[in-house]
Formats: structure tokens, C-alpha cells, sequence
């Protein structure tokens, strides 16, 4: 009990301490919160409806201004997952011993979740240039579904159903050279690599696409949902086989 | 005015907890705990973000941090120790 | 009111991130490293978007819905998307170098046995100097 207290009583400490600070700050220096934004960011806002025609900054900003460091974002993203899963390798391909799931109830449970969790994932991905998402949270959200559903339908289960990492990888690789091919095609035509309206359409069948940003958050959705789902199936796989594998040298 | 008033105190009450839920983090020696504060601590700074009108952000940040940090740490802590120290 | 509010803002952050620095240099588990480490990062990206908040009442955030006359409006009321453009980069960035280190402190464990940085690297120096 004497060591719980102590942490309490450093922890309601350490908030007065926070609180009085903050009063004294802002008494005595007169801190003042600023009362507009930036020029920079006022340029952003005016001009994005006409030169990108998405009526979002900040995607435009992202996949449109900058675009180029978002590919070369792309990049590192792309080298750090393939440094993971390049650490965990096997040499010699085991059949996992057969374990029992999680009960009914929670199976029940998580089909209904994940069934939820794909549509909005899809949604936020694809709606990425209308409203606030894009590319990076609808991926991550699809891949918190192979992470749930690993413990609680086992492993040898979504191996079953064809989601192998060797083909997750693969996915990832395709989806990187759309993306690459997206960035690189108005070469032919002699622009620059990542140009967005003067080489694609702004609308398509009379909906709104802005040229290329739809493109992109397409191909980035697929790259980060199959990379990180394939780095979970790697950090499923049992401790035992690496035991071996690092006995036999 | 009050919806002012509703704003700040949002914020405020944010900020404290956050501090609460770092400290909490820092000083556990279950190391499984202190994965489960930091989603605490992450929950409090998306709440921030979401105040600060910035919602792409905050999507992105919830679902990285609490959704796939946790399962991240919860995989690593089952393959090595789970106690620190 | 709202400059008390500021003022409590900056210091939380201070303080979070010194919290974080002390997990990263003085705990001695690997895995309370990498948190305090994610730690560290969340609340450096929190502090930058703090920097295109305006302290008006009704903020939103920069997104045009349609209305008629929305740009002024925007000009005045809307919160800066350059940094959050920024973060969103960052943020990626530091989830796929968090998952290589989650990888790196598994095979540590694996080559090693344990996950106390000192005695780690002990182990791994004494594997060296043996050959």
C-alpha cells in the first residue's frame, strides 16, 4: 500500500505544480493566443478549389502541393516493413500445429465488428478528397481487422482462406507501382512527374475526382492495409519455430 | 458564450488527464498496464486534436495509435517478458 | 480565460515530453522504451498542430462544404492545414519505424534472452569478444 500512495501523492503533486505554472505564465507574461493563421495557409484555403479542384487543404495538400514528399513518405514506409519482415523469415515452411480459437460468442462478436470496420475503412479511403481521411486511416483501419482477427480465429484460418503473407506482398508491391504509374504518366506528355490537373480529369461521369487524388488514396489504402496486415501474420507466428531455427544455427 | 466556456473546459480537463495517464505509464512495472495507459494518453490527445479542428488527424491518429500501437505491444509483450525490471 | 488555457497547454506538453525523455533514457526495459518513445513523438505532433489553432469561437477545420459565400468565412474561421499535412506525414513515418524497432526488440529477446538493454548488450559483447 505504501508504494501505491507514494505515486499518488508524486502524481497530484506534479499537477499542482502543472496548474500553478500555468496561472503564473499567464498572468505575469500576458501570453497571448494568436488570432489568425498564416499567410501560407491563407494561400492553401483561397486557391484549392481552383487549382485542384478538391475542396479539401489539406488531401490537397498532401497528395497535390507536396506530393512528392508523401511519395518519397511512401518510400520509407515501404523500406521499414520490408526491413521487419526480413528479420522474421523461416527458412523451411512448417505446417502450424492446429489451436483452438476464441469462443462462439466472441466469434459472433468479432465477424460483426470486422464487417463494420471493412465498410468504414473503404468509405474513409475512398471519400479521402471530399471529406476529412484519405489513404493512411482507411489502410490502418483495415489492417486493425487482421489483427483482430488472428487471435480469435486462429492463424492456420486466415492462411486457409488464401491471405498468405507471400500474397499480401505481393499486393503491396502492385499497389506501389499504381501508385509509381499514377505519379510518373504525365512524363509522356511532357510535364512534370506528379502533376494533377493538367493531365487528369477533374470529373469522371459527372462525380467529383480531382484528377488524381482519388488515384492515389486508392493505391495508397491497398499498400498500407496489405503491408501492415502482412506484418501481423508475420508477428503471429509461433515462438517455437524460431527456437529451432536458431538452435540449428 | 457557454458553448465557449464548454470548449475550454474540454480542453483543460484533457490536458490534465493526459498528464495523468503519461505518469502512470512511466512509472508501471507491468508492462502489459502500461501498454493500456497509453492507449489512456492517446484517447486524451485525440480528444485534443478533435478540439483543435483538425479532423483528418484525428482520425489518423486514433486509428494508428490506439488501434494498431496496442496490438503491436500486446504481440511484442506475449513474446518477451511481460514484468520490467 | 483563454490565456490561462494557452499557458496550461504549452506546460502539459513540456512536461509530457520531459516524462517521455525520462522513459527513454532512464528505465531500463526495451519495451518501456519504445513506448515512452511513441510518447515522445504523439505529443511533438500535438504541439505542432497547436501552432495553426486560432483561439476563436466557432473553428472548423479547413474543408469546404458547398455553401455559398465560404471563403471568407474560411479565411477567418478555419485552422492552418499545412501543419496538419505535415503531421499526417510524420505520423506515418513513425508507425513504420516503431514496427521495425517492435521487430528488433523481439529478435534481441530471441538472441539473448532478456529485455534489459545493459545486460543485453552485455551478452551480445561477450558473444563478439568470444570469436
Amino acid at each position: 500500500m505504501k508504494a501505491v500512495s507514494k505515486r499518488v501523492v508524486v502524481l497530484l503533486s506534479l499537477l499542482a505544480v502543472v496548474v500553478s505554472t500555468a496561472l503564473a505564465v499567464s498572468l505575469v507574461a500576458r501570453l497571448e493566443a494568436p488570432a489568425s493563421i498564416r499567410d501560407l495557409g491563407k494561400y492553401y484555403i483561397a486557391n484549392t478549389r481552383r487549382d485542384t479542384s478538391s475542396p479539401e487543404a489539406v488531401t490537397a495538400i498532401v497528395w497535390d502541393y507536396r506530393g512528392l514528399d508523401t511519395i518519397y513518405e511512401t518510400l520509407v514506409l515501404y523500406m521499414a516493413i520490408m526491413g521487419g519482415l526480413a528479420i522474421s523469415t523461416i527458412a523451411r515452411k512448417v505446417a502450424l500445429k492446429t489451436r483452438v480459437g476464441l469462443t462462439s460468442i466472441t466469434r459472433t462478436g468479432t465477424r460483426i465488428i470486422t464487417l463494420l470496420i471493412a465498410t468504414i475503412a473503404f468509405s474513409i479511403a475512398l471519400h479521402g478528397h471530399l471529406t476529412p481521411g484519405g489513404g493512411f486511416p482507411g489502410g490502418s483501419a483495415l489492417a486493425i481487422t487482421a489483427m483482430l482477427i488472428i487471435p480469435v480465429y486462429t492463424l492456420q484460418s486466415l492462411l486457409d482462406y488464401g491471405v498468405t503473407s507471400t500474397r499480401l506482398v505481393a499486393t503491396r508491391g502492385l499497389a506501389l507501382t499504381g501508385l509509381g504509374l499514377v505519379a510518373i504518366l504525365p512524363v509522356i506528355r511532357g510535364l512534370e512527374a506528379v502533376t494533377n490537373l493538367r493531365f487528369y480529369p477533374s470529373h469522371v461521369a459527372g462525380m467529383l475526382i480531382s484528377g488524381s487524388l482519388w488515384f492515389y488514396n486508392f493505391f495508397e489504402f491497398l499498400a498500407v492495409a496489405s503491408g501492415f496486415a502482412a506484418v501481423a501474420l508475420y508477428l503471429s507466428i509461433p515462438e517455437e519455430l524460431y527456437r529451432e531455427e536458431i538452435e540449428r544455427g | 458564450m457557454s458553448e465557449v466556456i464548454a470548449t475550454l473546459i474540454l480542453l483543460t480537463v484533457a490536458l490534465l488527464l493526459s498528464v495523468v495517464f503519461v505518469y502512470y505509464t512511466i512509472t508501471e512495472k507491468d508492462l502489459l498496464k502500461a501498454a493500456v495507459f497509453s492507449a489512456g494518453q492517446s484517447i486524451c490527445y485525440a480528444i485534443l486534436l478533435h478540439a483543435m479542428a483538425a479532423p483528418d488527424i484525428a482520425m489518423t491518429y486514433l486509428a494508428v495509435s490506439v488501434g494498431l500501437y496496442s496490438a503491436l505491444l500486446v504481440f511484442v509483450i506475449s513474446k518477451t517478458e511481460r514484468y520490467e525490471a | 480565460m483563454e490565456g490561462f488555457v494557452y499557458a496550461l497547454f504549452i506546460v502539459v506538453l513540456v512536461v509530457n515530453a520531459l516524462m517521455g525523455i525520462y522513459g527513454i533514457v532512464f528505465r531500463r526495459s526495451l519495451v518501456k522504451k519504445l513506448i515512452s518513445l511513441t510518447i515522445l513523438s504523439d505529443t511533438v505532433f500535438v504541439a505542432i498542430i497547436l501552432v495553426g489553432f486560432v483561439f476563436k469561437h466557432p473553428v472548423v477545420p479547413p474543408v469546404y462544404s458547398g455553401v455559398e459565400g465560404e471563403e471568407k468565412f474560411l479565411l477567418e474561421h478555419a485552422s492552418d492545414p499545412l501543419p496538419q499535412a505535415l503531421v499526417l506525414t510524420g505520423i506515418v513515418i513513425g508507425l513504420a519505424v516503431n514496427a521495425l524497432i517492435a521487430f528488433g526488440i523481439i529478435q534481441i529477446y530471441r538472441l539473448t534472452g532478456t529485455t534489459d538493454a545493459k545486460k543485453a548488450i552485455r551478452v551480445l559483447v561477450e558473444e563478439v569478444m568470444e570469436e
